[in-house]
């Protein structure tokens, strides 16, 4: 599956992380998936769901759009770093405002992957490690808004991969139970642009992307943990 | 139906609604803004989903959202803010999402000002956004026009699945006239095949434009402008059958001139008048049968003189042609009509 990615691309983990979710809990007939453009538009070739490729950055306003009429649908609102945080921030310091009821999943390499690997307001690669103000940290710019769930994975190696799935799976549940917003972020590899090997990718994620990028649950059910 | 006094912002609201609108998403400006407040006071009597949008650009893409849903999705703007508007139009109509915009027009470029205008013929007719598109353009030269253009303007956008601008200008948005309302309609959103609504089966619906595994795409996209050219050129005739000089205006405009060609006839000038009603596709066909004409005399609000070369392009250049144009300065009747004088 996902033949139209690099090599070693953590959109194929993180998609797959998905389909087994939405698969163990029987909702394939009910989800709309909502792309960014990019490397995330790929994935359109090859999801079994009925999906909408969305401009860039503008993934949350369609998927709100498309669950107030169909409100019986999943919608899954997945986008990179540059849709969420850079180009498109503004609708998602509105949607988090609003405490839209969304799942969103964004994933994060820190570039601009599709276009060669220019750098994104996400970037950490050079950063000093005491640098407060290096990456960008959602759960920072959310923190005075209402959100229902907050949680940021690696997917870099099986126990961080397990840690997504189980932010995923409390995502999912939490939008489908409560309603709100509901947001994962992944730090994901992409060895193509950053010319690492897979394994010195997971690696560089876990020893600097991480610094930066603090894993965990930092909202759950709407109340703020520790982070 | 009853009868009320409402201006041509509240008519085109009542279309709406009569034509089945379900979700509204906007951003106020001048002078479109007496619809949005219409929606946002009565949209639960409607039952219309009213969202208030953090920028133009916001309103498009939900507006795309809860299109591809099945609703009859609406936003209405003006000025820059519908230029704001541009990137979701151009995905629309790349992706083939059906959706109606109305751009009430005011004045002049950038900010600009709120007075009457017709500025945006150009950006709206031949694209505006990014790439090889168009959108239908229907422009509305009464109250009535206001009333029933909603309902044609979604036909068309579920027929050819692409977006439609309704436009008139600001004159048109605030005269007020005895309009009868049309009763409010509700719509099935299962209605269209291609909407979107989880995939039960089968291959999934897909709303994108990179379509480079489908080798028909192109002539896919080509048939659907070339059925539009073809089939779809709308316009109003008065008096052309043995008119001397035509003349050719839309929206405020077309009003004047209306009024133009009575007085005319009066005095034995033979004046006719064609009022476009399909900007894009620009009504060819209406220019096919002027026997008796000389001269065109284009009127519109654009120091450009935007339709003109539609009008000089549709007729191939056969005839003399004036203008009478501003940039936002209304026309009177005796100004055109001392102008069809002088040609007499």
């Amino acid at each position: 599956m996902y033949t139209m990615l690099c090599p070693g691309c953590g959109h194929r983990t993180a998609m797959t992380l998905l389909d087994g979710l939405i698969a163990r809990k029987g909702l394939k007939e009910k989800v709309v998936l909502a792309l960014d453009v990019a490397c995330c538009s790929l994935l359109i070739d090859e999801v079994e769901y009925d999906s909408v490729m969305c401009a860039h950055g503008r993934v949350l306003d369609v998927a709100k759009g498309f669950q107030i009429v169909r409100k019986d649908c999943c919608v899954i609102s997945y986008m990179g770093d540059g849709a969420a945080y850079s180009i498109g921030i503004e609708e998602m310091i509105h949607a988090a405002r609003r405490n839209d009821r969304a799942f969103a999943v964004v994933v994060n390499n820190g570039l601009y992957s599709m276009t060669g690997g220019q750098i994104a307001p996400t970037y950490v690669g050079d950063a000093d490690p005491a640098d407060a103000h290096a990456g960008f940290r959602v759960e920072q710019v959310l923190a005075p808004f209402p959100v229902r769930y907050l949680a940021r994975a690696a997917l870099t190696d099986a126990p961080n991969i397990d840690r997504a799935s189980r932010y995923l799976e409390a995502a999912l549940d939490g939008y489908l139970s409560g309603g709100g917003f509901h947001l994962v972020e992944l730090l994901s590899p992409c060895p193509t642009n950053y010319k690492l090997n897979p394994k010195d990718m997971a690696e560089m994620i876990n020893a600097r992307m991480t610094v930066h990028y603090p894993l965990g649950e930092f909202v759950k059910e709407g109340a703020r943990l520790s982070c | 139906m009853p009868k009320k006094l409402i201006n041509g912002n509240e008519a085109f609201a009542f279309g709406a609604l009569a034509a089945g609108l379900s979700f509204y998403a906007g951003y106020p400006i001048t002078p479109s803004t007496d619809v949005y407040e219409l929606l946002e006071r009565d949209h639960e009597k409607y039952g219309v989903e009213f969202v208030h949008a953090s920028s133009e650009i916001s309103a498009v893409n939900m507006v795309m959202g809860a299109s591809i849903a099945g609703a009859r999705a609406l936003t209405v703007t003006s000025g820059c803010g519908f230029s704001l508007m541009q990137e979701g139009l151009s995905y629309m109509a790349a992706d083939f999402v059906p959706c109606v915009i109305l751009n009430v027009m005011r004045e002049g470029a950038g900010l600009g000002d709120i007075p009457r205008s017709q500025g945006d013929y150009d950006q709206m007719t031949k694209g505006g956004g990014n790439g090889d598109y168009h959108a239908v353009v229907l422009a509305c030269s009464s109250l009535r026009d206001c009333m029933v253009m909603p309902a044609l303007a979604w036909d068309l956008a579920e027929k050819y699945k692409n977006p439609v601008i309704v436009t008139y200008d600001s004159d048109i948005a605030h005269t007020r006239e005895n309009v009868e309302i049309l009763p409010p309609k509700r719509i099935d959103i299962d209605r269209l095949p291609y909407a979107l609504s989880g995939n039960r089966g089968g291959r999934p619906k897909l709303v994108q434009n990179v379509n480079y595994h489908d080798p028909d795409f192109t002539q896919t996209l080509s048939r659907k402008y070339e059925e539009i050219e073809q089939h779809e050129q709308r316009w109003q005739a008065y008096e052309t059958e043995d008119a001397e000089i035509v003349l050719v205006a839309y929206s405020i405009c077309a009003c004047v001139c209306r009024d133009v060609v009575r007085r005319a006839r009066r005095k034995g000038l033979k004046v006719g008048l064609i009022v476009p009603v399909t900007l894009y596709p620009f009504p060819e066909k209406a220019f096919e049968n002027l026997p008796a004409c000389r001269k065109i005399i284009v009127v519109e609000l654009s120091i450009l003189r935007q339709m003109r070369r539609d009008v000089e392009y549709a007729t191939r250049f056969r005839y003399q042609y004036d203008s009478v144009s501003s940039l936002s300065s209304c026309p009177t009747v005796s100004d055109i009509l001392t102008l069809t004088e002088e040609v007499n």
